[in-house]
């Protein structure tokens, strides 16, 4: 899709508009997924559309589409008129400067060079890895890729021209005994290609363990605990407790919320700070441009305790008279950009974990993460399991604990932050306003948190 | 299109099937109570699944102009698929289902815009503390399967409908949600939308403490959702031919209370999957699920059938990019006997949940869910006394539907579910307060 700078701004030409961009999108996929000892899934795809948006007194008009010829034009137009006709806002965009630029990665990234025969074996092995741990009744292992190309043009002459990889799996086990069904999960998954997924050995061959720990493990009692929350479980706790919170499009156009989330609000102990960064080398989340062609941002969200940034697409950005963060992202071409993050972690402190536990009279350590949802405010999330604390030691395993409650509350109930920082990736990833799973980054150091309310039993 | 796939795939294959969806969607967005976006969405996208020396392959693509592409990477993908178990399926004769209302499409976007309006101007009137959030999202889609055996079918689906969700910042964050289906061709009467957020809103003002406990739970339609989706999941072939449903050898066994009947139907009219075919062109129809709380059999699809050494139960789903599954359509729990008023007049002390967030966090597969109750109130003395925070409703769906106290005699349309309210005499409430 090189040099399609002249076609895009053809399309664009003569709309009348005050704003309008186009993003055209190549993207090839392989998914292979193993469930149990058989191959479940293999496929391949070819993804080829683009989305148009128009940006005229305050509104915004959408297109996408599949066909890229001259049809876009047509869309273009259709979409101008019917902005047109929508009533006048007083809103605008942060304005960007011209630009143009070709960002591609190292060649061994790409994973449409590494043939079928190799990805197909390497998740049959980590498959293989679980199912031969005695007492595992099944398995699903999935291998994932995308080799993405994506074009963005604007009515501001910014032209930004992309490459983009993910590559990862995700493997799980079942472990049964009579009607007692266990699983445990983990996934890995970066921006670097498919060598990165090599090596993997020791977490999968973890996997299976856990999964038949777990069946000896009992339900936890349903209260309130204190709890030392592992880097993954704190890394979601921070993406969907804090992180979707920061997201500005939930309260750029409501006074009392703005006032909620205003900067300069307490909302942690001084060591806490909390990041969203799309630069770091690597990771999920991490890109050049986001997909309205702003550059892409470390931001600061929270800093020693104090609310320090939000995360912005250029239309919250300007209406709330703040800087572009980088934050406006899309699912792929079928989508238009909205809010999200990138890769979001607490910064590491000078906790350990083992202070943490030997002052811990009676408590929670919970690990891993079976995923969460959040409500602005209020967030519940599930841990793959818990040991129980018990004067300053670790003593039994139980299961099917999830940690819910009020983000302002919980966010100040963090007592301590450790040192051990620890960035996760994977295959799933964030979903919002129907886009999803969006590949995001998250992470945390181990951090030690009072009064959590913990359902179960 | 789908012929000339066929073709070329035939030259070097033993068996095809494309699958094509041509889809249009129209939304108009509005943020914050005012009009936010217009957006259409175009789709065409081509699924071709091959087989080729007794094994499955697939690929997808939405680019016409490289349908080699397409086919060399079904046929590569082949080299390690699935064995082929089953045969694609003939021509078969459909039952009548109201998929597709003309008047759905003749509504242009500027009506979406004034009934978003009039319902903005309504609410400033009865409650200006309410952010309101809009949706309205009317597509059209049209899927055409063929393949080897000269099956050739199409079906087409008209949706439209309305999501609300209304923003109340009153001792933190009330987030009150609704949809209405609009597929039926109707005009929106905006009245009862209005009623039911400014009544809402009014209880929500109120704040109630509930401490851990258990107690009578009042479960209405849209929060019935969350608990009732670990039984999609337990019913699917897929998890039969896997070993891992905990239903698996319980057909016709009492698992559900006998006051539920619960069906997969995509032969609802105009329910938000309803088709007459499914995605591999076998005809749809009714799957009873639960026969008066009697399990009544898992959902297949060719392959899971086969696998099973069962039927298709034309439950196969898919989009254009991904291989069909077994999976629900719409589901459909029988309306029963009880009234609202009547039951929440019966309860001393207990909760009514109309919404809850986080469901299928846990084991689902066995059941085991955690649903923290989003927008919730408590009933004391059969009145509702104020808003519910921070509770979860924790457990085993399996166990909680196998004791209900009462099935609301009249269904709500969520477009993918149409269920009554249940009433649980008692649950396990975790809470904060």
């Amino acid at each position: 899709m090189s040099e399609m700078k002249p076609f895009l701004s053809d399309m664009l030409d003569g709309l009348g508009v005050e704003y309008a961009e186009l993003r055209l999108e190549e993207t090839e996929r392989t998914g292979i997924t193993f469930r149990g000892r058989e191959l479940d899934d293999i496929g391949r795809s070819f993804e080829r559309g683009g989305c148009l948006r128009v940006f005229h007194r305050g509104n915004w008009g959408v297109g996408t589409f599949n066909a890229i010829d001259d049809s876009i034009r047509e869309l273009a137009r259709d979409v101008a008129a019917r902005v047109e006709q929508m009533p006048e806002r007083d809103e605008k965009l942060v304005p960007l400067a011209a630009e143009d630029q070709v960002v591609r990665l190292p060649e061994d990234h790409d994973p449409g060079k590494v043939p079928l025969e190799e990805k197909h074996g390497l998740i049959r092995h980590y498959n293989d890895i679980m199912l031969q741990t005695d007492g595992i009744a099944t398995t699903v292992s999935r291998y994932q890729d995308a080799h993405r190309f994506v074009v963005f043009y604007s009515t501001e002459d910014r032209y930004l021209d992309q490459e983009f990889v993910q590559a990862g799996f995700a493997c799980r086990a079942v472990a049964k005994d009579g009607s007692n069904i266990q699983d445990y999960g983990d996934s890995f998954g970066k921006t670097q290609g498919f060598a990165s997924l090599r090596n993997r050995e020791p977490m999968v061959e973890r996997i299976g363990r856990k999964a038949l720990e777990l069946l000896g493990a009992e339900p936890v009692k349903a209260g309130r605990y204190d709890v030392i929350i592992d880097p993954l479980l704190a890394g979601v706790f921070v993406h969907e407790a804090f992180g979707h919170l920061s997201e500005a499009d939930h309260f750029s156009e409501n006074e009392r919320l703005r006032e909620m989330m205003a900067t300069g609000t307490r909302f942690g102990v001084d060591e806490l700070t909390v990041v969203d960064d799309a630069t770091m080398p690597g990771e999920r989340g991490t890109f050049e441009y986001d997909d309205e062609g702003v550059h892409a941002q470390k931001s600061f969200l929270i800093r020693h305790g104090l609310l320090a940034g939000h995360l912005h697409d250029r239309q919250t950005a300007r209406s709330m008279s703040e800087p572009a963060s980088g934050n406006g992202r899309a699912l792929s071409y079928r989508f238009p950009p909205v809010v999200r993050m990138t890769n979001t972690y607490i910064e590491p402190r000078e906790a350990q974990l083992e202070d943490m536990m030997d002052t811990m009279e009676d408590g929670l350590y919970v690990v891993g993460s079976r995923g969460g949802m959040t409500e602005l405010e209020s967030f519940t999330f599930s841990s793959q399991y818990a040991f129980l604390v018990e004067h300053g030691r670790q003593t039994k395993m139980v299961r099917d604990v999830t940690l819910s409650g009020n983000v302002f509350e919980t966010m100040k109930n963090i007592e301590s932050i450790g040192d051990d920082l620890v960035m996760f990736g994977g295959i799933g990833g964030c979903g919002k306003a129907g886009q999803g799973p969006l590949p995001v980054g998250l992470g945390a150091p181990h951090v030690k948190v009072k009064n959590v309310v913990i359902g179960g039993e | 299109m789908e012929r000339e796939i066929l073709a070329l795939a035939g030259r070097q294959a033993d068996r095809a099937e494309v699958f094509v969806e041509e889809s249009d969607r129209t939304m108009v967005e509005f943020r914050a109570g005012r009009l936010h976006s217009q957006e259409t969405r175009r789709t065409n996208g081509y699924g071709l699944r091959i087989a080729k020396d007794g094994r499955i392959g697939f690929s997808s693509t939405t680019n016409p102009e490289r349908l080699d592409l397409l086919v060399e990477a079904a046929l590569e993908t082949a080299r390690f698929g699935r064995e082929a178990l089953f045969s694609f399926p003939k021509n078969s004769e459909p039952q009548p289902v109201k998929t597709f209302d003309n008047r759905v499409m003749l509504v242009p976007a500027k009506r979406m815009v004034e009934w978003g309006e009039d319902i903005v101007r309504a609410m400033a009137a009865r409650d200006k503390d309410l952010r309101l959030d809009l949706t309205f999202s009317r597509s059209y889609r049209e899927c055409r399967v063929a393949n080897s055996r000269g099956l050739t079918v199409g079906y087409e689906q008209a949706g439209f409908g309305l999501h609300v969700t209304a923003l109340l910042v009153s001792d933190g964050l009330v987030w009150l949600s609704r949809y209405v289906n609009l597929a039926n061709g109707e005009p929106l009467d905006i009245e009862p939308v209005c009623d039911w957020l400014e009544r809402q809103a009014r209880h929500a003002r109120e704040r109630a403490k509930m401490a851990t406990g258990e107690y009578p739970v009042l479960v209405m339609p849209t929060a019935l959702r969350s608990m009732l989706s670990p039984l999609g999941v337990g019913v699917n072939g897929k998890q039969r031919e896997k070993g891992s449903s905990p239903l698996i050898g319980r057909e016709g066994e009492q698992v559900l209370d006998e006051r539920l009947t619960i069906a997969d139907n995509p032969l609802r009219d105009f329910g938000s999957n309803s088709g007459q075919f499914d995605g591999e062109g076998t005809a749809s129809r009714k799957n009873v699920l639960f026969d008066r709380g009697r399990f009544g059999g898992f959902l297949f699809d060719l392959e899971t059938a086969a696998a099973c050494e069962a039927e298709t139960t034309g439950s196969a789903r898919r989009p254009y990019s991904q291989p069909p599954r077994p999976g629900t359509s719409n589901l459909d729990v029988e309306p029963g006997d009880g009234s609202l008023e009547d039951t929440i007049a019966g309860m001393k002390r207990g909760l009514l949940v109309h919404d809850f967030i986080g469901g299928g966090q846990s084991n689902v597969m066995a059941g085991n869910v955690t649903l923290n109750v989003s927008t919730g109130f408590m009933v004391e003395n059969g009145e509702t006394v104020g808003r519910v925070k921070d509770a979860m409703v924790a457990g085993n769906v399996y166990e909680m539907l196998a004791s209900v106290g009462a099935v609301g005699s009249e269904s709500e349309d969520l477009g993918s579910f149409s269920v009554p309210f249940l009433y649980f005499p008692s649950l396990k409430v975790a809470a904060r307060d």
